[in-house]
Parts: structure tokens; sequence; C-alpha cells
């Protein structure tokens, strides 16, 4: 057998997924050795925590004496309920600032990363030799993907330490660590998919990194304006603002914003939570007393009921993990579409029916690889 | 020509809105062939072999590589072929190796073999003591040898090289050439193309010279030339005022075996040059200098234009566009 049989030999269906795992770790190896190398990503990595850490610091600093105030250490009262609420208080607070936080630096570090994946080839033209290979173009695109997301988890993660010196002082749960990751995580995801969506779409690296900025903002404070927006206008009537229950803009319009999901995670942790998060945010799926306080009663047990007659909960416990799974769920689905979008993008054009159709060989027979190499061996002799 | 041809395509034509990049090329290239594609710049060259490297679908005719047609299987044709394009970068940040391990892995070649293949590749493209500097560090002569490796990680059957020496000095067109005889050793078969004839040359065992998406003549560069050579191109330069070299000029038009009388224009030494085209022999082109000089008119330099391989081309991509123009 020689080199080139093994090379013509067609591969078994069986080994299309091993061959296609390899080609994505072919692209990811090739992509994180030459990110990972030199001090980049190391600097980048050390600022992110360093921030971080200087959060944390910060929120301590300024939360600690008024904690310790508002829960009675400074009255005298207290005792020890009093330093275990000042103690859940600081931890709070630093959980929903680091949080938030590291939301926001995601948010903004995720697309940087992938909006030049593919157009970046293409300006310096490595494109073709790439896509000329018979690695399948899906793998190309998720083996790239994978490979910065692979930094970001990596950032995610190395942040964790930090995050855990809330279980020091109490007030948010091993669960709410794991949620505040899984929100990162997902976001990180989907901005991901969308700089690598418009990498393969847009010609120009500078053109996706803008335009995948642009779609952040849509989704953060574009779908918030137009949910403030639209219940205003659903509210009008043509006496002013009518009478009868207020109307609200869909709850969909926030199914992709990761600020809500982080909100949700952070709202809920133990104990109680911050209130006015969380009914803030039962007021945009409507689960939230109205002005009305309409109420339903079975026997002697009163409930308040929403304007659609549903039973209005603990507002605390009612929102627990109402946004952040359906937000993430949409994150994942959409960053697979995009995905997949971007698969497409990449094969040449015209040649995109080639690659779904089932291989059935027309025109003349293919010569055996052997004969090949049996032929050009004559023709040297 | 034995067993299946590497390279065949049947009327392929490949249309850019109103633009027809390549109208209906009927290409054959056997195993074993260092096949030369010449033509100007935007003749199809690079749409031709885009085609067959799978990177661009035809908008009609069919293409066959190894015989599999390039549309209905292009990851099994990718396998079999080394694509060069004619422009290209390189990944600046990976090392020389790092970089050929790099297409091995996307080739799929295994871990065992990669180690000592990239070996022996950098021997073939004479880069063997670059193997652990970064690609950004080298020439342009050594990028092109680097991206000439890459096309051979898999040992694929057949090279498709686009421009592969433009840019490059002579020195480093030299080396390519040498490569490129080693590797027509090492049994591959190669598809290149050039806008300049002479590069192509020494080394094709055919070549096809195409000018705005047409072969215009195909064959050895030998059959290409004596085809040409019928009619030779005769520069003739006298003595005499206006009127002595008029006459001349008649007089030579009058000769059956000339096809046209061109020029008149004055040397530095006060000689006229005038160019016919004269079909016909050396021999029988001694006869005409001596009718002339009977004649009394006053030569001072007879010669024939030496064709070089550039002036066959021009005379080709001309020819054809004297007959378009007719």
């Amino acid at each position: 057998m020689t080199a080139s049989d093994t090379v013509f030999a067609r591969p078994a269906r069986a080994s299309a997924v091993r061959e296609f795992g390899s080609s994505v770790v072919t692209i990811m190896v090739k992509e994180l050795r030459s990110r990972m190398r030199g001090r980049r990503a190391f600097i980048v990595l050390t600022v992110y925590l360093a921030i971080l850490a200087l959060i944390t610091y910060g929120v301590y600093v300024i939360v600690a004496p008024n904690a310790r105030g508002i829960t009675g250490g400074g009255f005298g009262g207290g005792g020890f309920g009093g330093q275990a609420n000042a103690s859940a208080l600081i931890g709070q607070s630093i959980f929903t600032l680091l949080s938030i936080f590291q939301l926001i630096l995601i948010c903004f570090i995720a697309p940087a990363f992938t909006a030049g994946q593919i157009s970046l080839e293409r300006e310096k033209q490595t494109l073709d030799l790439l896509i000329s290979t018979p690695m399948r173009p899906s793998a190309i695109v998720i083996g790239k993907l994978a490979a910065a997301l692979a930094f970001v988890v990596l950032m995610i993660v190395a942040a964790i330490p930090i995050t855990a010196i809330v279980l020091m002082y109490g007030g948010a749960s091993v669960d709410d660590i794991v949620r505040q990751q899984l929100v990162l995580l997902a976001t990180a995801l989907v901005l991901g998919a969308i700089g690598l969506f418009y990498s393969a779409l847009l010609k120009r690296t500078q053109a996706a990194t803008v335009l995948t900025y642009i779609t952040l903002l849509a989704l953060t404070l574009g779908t918030t304006m137009l949910f403030i927006f639209w219940t205003v206008v659903a509210n009008q009537t043509e006496n002013g603002f009518g009478v009868g229950p207020p109307k609200r803009a869909p709850e969909q319009l926030m199914y992709m914003n990761p600020g809500i999901a982080m909100l949700d995670v952070v709202s809920n942790t133990e104990p109680g939570g911050f209130g006015g998060i969380n009914s803030t945010l039962a007021q945009l799926r409507g689960n939230a007393p109205d002005m009305n306080g309409e109420v339903e009663c079975q026997g002697d047990i009163c409930r308040p009921i929403d304007r659609n007659g549903n039973p209005i909960d603990d507002v605390a416990s009612a929102d627990s993990g109402y946004w952040w799974p359906r937000i993430s769920a949409t994150f994942v689905v959409v960053a697979a579409l995009l995905t997949l979008a971007a698969t497409r993008l990449v094969i040449p054009p015209g040649m995109r029916w080639a690659f779904r159709r089932p291989r059935r060989p027309t025109g003349p027979a293919p010569i055996p690889a052997s004969a090949i190499v049996e032929l050009s061996e004559e023709s040297d002799r | 020509m034995i067993g299946t041809p590497v390279v065949e395509t049947r009327g392929l034509v490949k249309r850019y809105g109103d633009h027809l990049a390549v109208a209906g090329v009927d290409l054959l290239v056997g195993p074993g062939e260092i096949y030369g594609l010449v033509g100007p710049n935007g003749a199809g060259k690079t749409t031709m072999m885009k085609i067959l490297a799978t990177l661009l679908a035809p908008s009609a005719g069919e293409a066959y590589v190894t015989g599999i047609p390039v549309g209905d299987d292009p990851l099994e044709v990718r396998r079999r072929i080394g694509y060069m394009p004619d422009f290209y970068g390189v990944y600046d940040d990976l090392r020389v190796w790092e970089y050929l391990d790099f297409f091995a892995r996307c080739y799929g070649v295994p871990a065992n073999r990669r180690a000592t293949m990239i070996g022996e590749l950098l021997e073939i493209v004479g880069l063997t003591e670059k193997r652990d500097e970064y690609v950004e560090s080298m020439s342009r002569g050594m990028r092109q040898r680097l991206c000439l490796a890459h096309t051979l990680v898999h040992d694929p059957a057949l090279l498709i090289l686009d421009e592969p020496a433009s840019g490059l000095d002579p020195r480093a067109r030299v080396e390519l050439r040498e490569i490129l005889r080693e590797l027509r050793g090492m049994g591959k078969t190669i598809l290149i193309s050039s806008h300049i004839l002479p590069e192509l040359g020494e080394m094709c065992t055919g070549v096809a010279i195409i000018d705005r998406g047409r072969v215009l003549r195909s064959g050895t560069i030998g059959e290409i030339e004596r085809s040409l050579r019928a009619t030779a191109l005769l520069r003739v330069d006298l003595l005499g005022d206006e009127a002595a070299v008029n006459a001349a000029r008649e007089w030579l038009g009058t000769d059956p075996r000339i096809a046209d009388v061109l020029g008149g224009m004055s040397n530095a030494d006060g000689a006229v040059r005038i160019e016919a085209a004269f079909d016909g022999t050396p021999d029988a082109q001694a006869d005409l200098l001596r009718a002339m000089v009977e004649a009394g008119h006053r030569v001072v330099g007879f010669s024939q234009a030496t064709s070089d391989l550039e002036e066959i081309f021009l005379k080709v991509t001309g020819q054809i566009d004297e007959e378009t123009a007719a």
C-alpha cells in the first residue's frame, strides 16, 4: 500500500464523524497556536481579572460600612442576626455588580474575537487555501468559533475564584454562581456566533466588527427601548391614557437580551434577592400586581392575580428562573442557526449544492489511485 | 495518451454577468504531464484553475479531475489536487513546520506520517533550515516555495499552480523550475499558468495559449512554433530617398510569397526599415535578397525577426484579433 492509496481512499461513512471532529480540532489547534502565542492573550486575561478584582474590592469598600449601618450593627441592635445580614448584603452586592460587569466585558470581548475570523482570512487571502482542503466548511466554521470561545471560556472560568468570594459572605449560593456562569457562556456563544456570521457575510473585518457591535446594542439597549416605547404606545387610547388593564409589549422581545438574563440571575439570590429588580422583571412578563390590585379568593385565602386572571405568586419566588433559562436557550438556538448560515457563506457560491447532494459519480469512471501512480511512474522511465 | 486523463474539460464555460471569462474550453492533460496555460492577464486562466480546484462552479460544461466530476464530489477532488492560487497569503504567525503541519492535518494526514513528511517536503523546496522560523520572516520566493510545499502535503496526483513564478527574481525562478522538474520526476501531473510563455517553454510537455476565455492553440511548444514559423517577418533596411523606398515596397509587394509590407521608418543611420511577412524557407529568403539587390534596391540590412516564444504568443493572440475584426 503506497502513501497515495490512503490519501485517495474514500472515507467510510462511519469515520465521517471522526473526520469532522479532527477537522474541528485542526482549526482549533492552529487558531490557538497563533492566538495564545506571545503576550497578548496573557495581558488580556490579566487585565480582565484585574478589573473584576478591582470591582469586587470597590464594592466591598463602599457597601461594607453601609451594610453594617443598615442591618443594625451601627445602631447597637443586631447581634448575630445583624452580622449575618450585613455579610449577605455585601455578598449580594459583590455578586450583582461582578456579574453585570463580567457580562458587559464578555459582551465586548466575545464578538471582537470572532468578527475577524473569516473576513481576515479573506483579507489576507488565506481563505482559498483553507477552503480548497477537503475539510467540510461546517468543520472550519465550528472550529473557528470553538477556538475563539475557548479563550472566552477561559476568561469566564478564570473569574470563578473571584466570584467565589461571595460564598464567604453569603447572600449568593453555588447555584447562583452556576447560573451566572451559564448565562455568561450562553452570551459568549451567541455573540461569538453573531461576529462569526458577519465575518462570513462581509468582506471587511471592520464592517463585520461594526455590525456586530450594532447588533449587540440592538439586543440590549434596543430591545429595552423598543419594549418601553411599545408599551407606552399600546397603553395610549384616543382619550390619552386609558382605563382598563395595562397592556404591554410581547415578552419575547426580551428573549435575546443578555442583560435581562443576568438581572434575573442576580435578583434571585438567596435569601430574597433584590425585590426591586425582581418586580421590574415580573412587570416585563405581566406577572405582577397592577394598580387595580385584583385578587382572587377561594374561601378564606385571597391571592393577587394579574390582569390575565392568573394568580401571582410571591413576587420574589415567582420569577425565579423565569428569564434566564428562556434567554439562554434562545441564545443557543440562535447561535446554532447563525453558525449554520456562516457555513453556507463560506462555501464558494455555486458550489453550495454540491455539499448537500449524495455522492453519485457520473461521467467517466474514476481511475483507481494505484493506476495513477503506476502510470506516472511509467512515464518517468 | 494512456489511461484516464488527469484533467479533462469539455465545453467549459464561466460567465460573470455579461462577461464571458471562460468561453467553451476543452482541455486534456494526461498523467505525468506538465501542462502550461499561457495567456495575458484576464484571459481566463485563473477562472479555469479555480473551477478545477472546486472553488468556482462552471456556468456550463464539464470538468473532471482524475475522472471525477468536480461539481459532484468536490471533497474527493480536493483530496487529489494540490492548489496554489495566484494571490494568496500565509499565516504569518505560524512557524514553517506548523504551517505545513496545519495543512497536513487539514488533509487528514495521520500524525505518525506528518513529521517525516514535513522534513521531506522542506527538503524538496529547499527550506530545511527555515523549519522553526516564522513565516513572517520569509522572503517572497521562500513563501512561494512554502506554498508549493503545502500543495504536496497529501501527495496529490495533480498540482494546480496559478502563476507560481510571478513576482520572483530570476534566481528564484530557476529554483522553482528545478523544483517542478523534481516533482515531475516524482510522477506528479502539473497544470501551471503564466502570462509569460518562455517561462513555461522549457519545461512544459504541452501548452494551451489562452485569450479571452478561448484556447487559441494547444500542443507542444514545438508544434505551436512550427505552425507559426511558416510565415517569417523580414526586416529590410534600405538606403535612398522616399521614392526609392516606395519603389522597393512596391517591388516586394509584387512577390506572391509576401503577404504584407509594413513600415517605412527611418533609422538613426539614415536607412529606412520596412518589414514584410514572408512565407518561405531560408533558401527562398536568400533568393529574395539576391533578386532585390539585382533589381537595384540598395539593401544594407536584411534579417528575419527572431521569433521567440514571446512573439509567438503575441502573434497567436494578434491573429485572433484580426480574425475577429474581419
